[in-house]
């Protein structure tokens, strides 16, 4: 099936012409639109692309620093990840969800809020200073990591939309589009055998009215009054 | 010398007497002694590329026992294997002691029961529908009660009543309990209410406090017990232990730059109680230490004590961390605790250095699982080598 069949059930009115072509304009219209949001949508795609490559860089940097300061802080004091454990009771980083809006496509973005803890030192006997410093690491660390899921989250999202406007967009260049100009071409010619039809009749009933009726067919007319099942003609065909 | 004076059939015996009541103890002692990882051990094991091979590695050595049967292998399992081993060595020792020899190790345990105590109080206090079981894993196995005192201890309620049900029924019937009578003691005389507001007190102090009284309690007590005992026990000991009491002093003092302990006005009332009472720094030295308000003047406080000057200007040069350095230290001293003998002083010594072989063994694996084997020589101290740094000269 061809897309460029036209749509079946529709009559050639003059009424029905003027709707379809509206349509065609309406697709048409529809399509640079969306053509146009389909490339915005693009563009960010590549540029969210290129930012999760370099936080991904980042963080491949600065984990392996991270874990071996915490490896290095609990050589210094076993003890101090329960003590962080069971004494820590507000979280420092907090995330909050918010979108972002690209062309109307709206992404989840995740905003990070960091309150500095408040509360005392750990490995005050031992290994204050190097927890401290693992503690650093560790906060720099999350707070990339926060920015590396919005980033991934939007990618997902963004990802979803492209492949949608994406299908819409072939779906009216290669469908819609095609089915609605061959209608509207359908429509016209048929209007058009219609108008041709309409002058030809015209024509004969001005002739007509020129030189009267035509002259009628006599034989035709006996055949008429004659009882029907008396045809002579057609006797040889009953066969019982 | 000072402590409480002992007769003389209480008290270790000297070069002739020693070895009848504890000569069979001490040579066991020796020879667990030979379980040390050596410096073929450690480099065998840093030539390894994943912990699978660590483990072959450590087959060779005494801890083959322990980790051979194990099936996943982790730094933390290493960890655990290891203090297992300690802990069985250490039972051994324990069960075959006699007075005062039990004694003294029984001081030993103290400390890590003190460790366990905070740790279950803190875990309640935080969350009173704590898991009791994965608790207890979480405990140094030296420091261990019954399970029973585990328990209610992480039963008891959060309020008034609760301390002091907590305090009186539980907590006075352990070996520590005398530490938190003493300590509740002190809090109240200060404030010198009646003995409902006592009862108050563990609710509203900071746990920091409450655990660095305890421990100087019982490093009061632990070096009073020992000067008791006289002979080399009471001059090695009282070494050790006055470093300790050093090392705590200075690390307090540092760590506090940047925190509200350092305030001027709160410098007298908060930081200074947290020194412990005795030491080499002690008392002119803390005295200063209380006063001192960024490194500077820590320095300048620490420059007539020659050890703690060299220590501070490992730490100030950026060579090693302050706490490896009062590692190195440490481990300078427990080995010179095996040099005599006739002593109990190599038992403590023995817990210590087997703690930092510990270490040592988990650093190395974390290291080898995050594939940053040449970091590994930032934290490591080897025990009884020939290529320790002080035996260099």
């Amino acid at each position: 099936m061809s897309s460029s069949d036209r749509i079946d059930g529709v009559f050639a009115t003059r009424m029905n012409q003027q709707t379809y072509k509206a349509k065609v304009k309406g697709a048409e219209k529809g399509y640079e639109l969306l053509k146009k949001k389909a490339d915005a949508l693009k563009a960010r795609f590549r540029a969210l692309l290129k930012e999760i490559r370099d936080a991904k860089m980042a963080l491949a940097e600065e984990m392996p620093a991270a874990f071996l300061g915490l490896a290095s802080a609990m050589y210094l004091n076993e003890k101090f990840r329960d003590n962080v454990a069971y004494e820590v009771k507000d979280a420092s980083v907090r995330v909050f969800a918010s979108e972002d809006n690209v062309a109307g496509v709206r992404l989840p973005v995740f905003q990070e809020n960091f309150i500095e803890s408040q509360g005392d030192r750990f490995g005050l006997t031992q290994g204050g200073q190097t927890i401290e410093q693992a503690k650093k690491k560790f906060q720099s660390l999350i707070l990339k990591l926060v920015k590396l899921a919005s980033l991934q989250t939007s990618f997902v999202t963004l990802d979803e939309a492209l492949k949608v406007t994406n299908r819409r967009v072939n779906a009216l260049e290669f469908v819609v589009i095609p089915r609605m100009t061959a209608t509207v071409k359908y429509i016209a010619k048929e209007l058009d055998e219609m108008e041709r039809e309409e002058f030809f009749r015209l024509k004969k009933v001005v002739a007509m009215s020129d030189d009267g009726p035509p002259p009628e067919d006599v034989d035709t007319k006996e055949a008429e009054t004659a009882l029907p099942g008396f045809d002579e003609s057609n006797e040889d065909d009953v066969i019982f | 010398m000072p402590g409480k004076t002992l007769l003389l059939s209480q008290r270790p015996g000297g070069l002739a007497t020693f070895n009848i009541q504890d000569g069979f103890n001490e040579a066991l002692l020796r020879g667990l002694q030979l379980g040390f990882l050596s410096d073929a051990d450690y480099r065998s094991i840093l030539q390894c590329e994943n912990l699978a091979d660590v483990k072959l590695n450590l087959q060779e050595t005494d801890y083959g026992a322990y980790v051979g049967d194990v099936a996943q292998i982790s730094p933390s399992i290493v960890r655990e294997k290891a203090l297992e081993k300690l802990v069985n060595e250490f039972n051994l020792l324990r069960a075959n002691a006699n007075q005062p020899l039990s004694q003294f190790l029984e001081f030993i345990r103290y400390d890590y029961m003190i460790d366990n105590v905070m740790l279950i109080l803190k875990a309640t206090l935080n969350n009173p529908n704590v898991d009791v079981a994965s608790l207890i894993k979480q405990t140094h196995p030296l420091g261990q009660f019954e399970e029973s005192v585990f328990n209610s201890i992480c039963a008891f309620e959060n309020s008034p009543k609760g301390y002091a049900e907590l305090y009186q029924s539980v907590l006075i019937d352990t070996p520590i309990g005398p530490y938190f009578a003493r300590f509740l003691q002190e809090e109240s005389a200060k404030v010198s209410q009646d003995a409902s507001y006592v009862q108050n007190l563990l609710e509203e102090l900071p746990t920091t406090k409450l655990e660095s009284s305890l421990r100087k309690l019982y490093l009061e007590d632990f070096l009073e017990f020992c000067q008791g005992l006289g002979g080399d026990t009471a001059t090695i000991m009282t070494d050790v232990i006055k470093a300790r009491a050093d090392a705590t002093a200075i690390n307090i003092t540092l760590n506090s730059f940047g925190t509200m302990l350092n305030d001027p006005n709160l410098r007298e009332s908060e930081r200074k109680p947290l020194y412990p009472s005795m030491g080499f720094l002690y008392p002119e030295g803390t005295d200063k230490l209380s006063q001192v308000g960024d490194e500077m003047e820590l320095a300048a406080v620490l420059r007539t004590y020659q050890v703690y000057r060299g220590i501070f200007d490992k730490h100030q040069r950026g060579d090693k961390t302050i706490d490896d350095a009062f590692y190195e230290r440490e481990v300078q001293l427990n080995e010179m605790a095996w040099e005599g003998q006739f002593h109990y002083a190599a038992y403590y010594s023995y817990v210590r250095l087997k703690e930092q072989e510990i270490r040592n063994l988990v650093w190395i694996c974390e290291c080898i699982v995050q594939r940053q084997k040449d970091r590994a020589s930032d934290h490591f101290v080897p025990v009884f080598s020939r290529e320790a740094s002080y035996r260099k000269r």
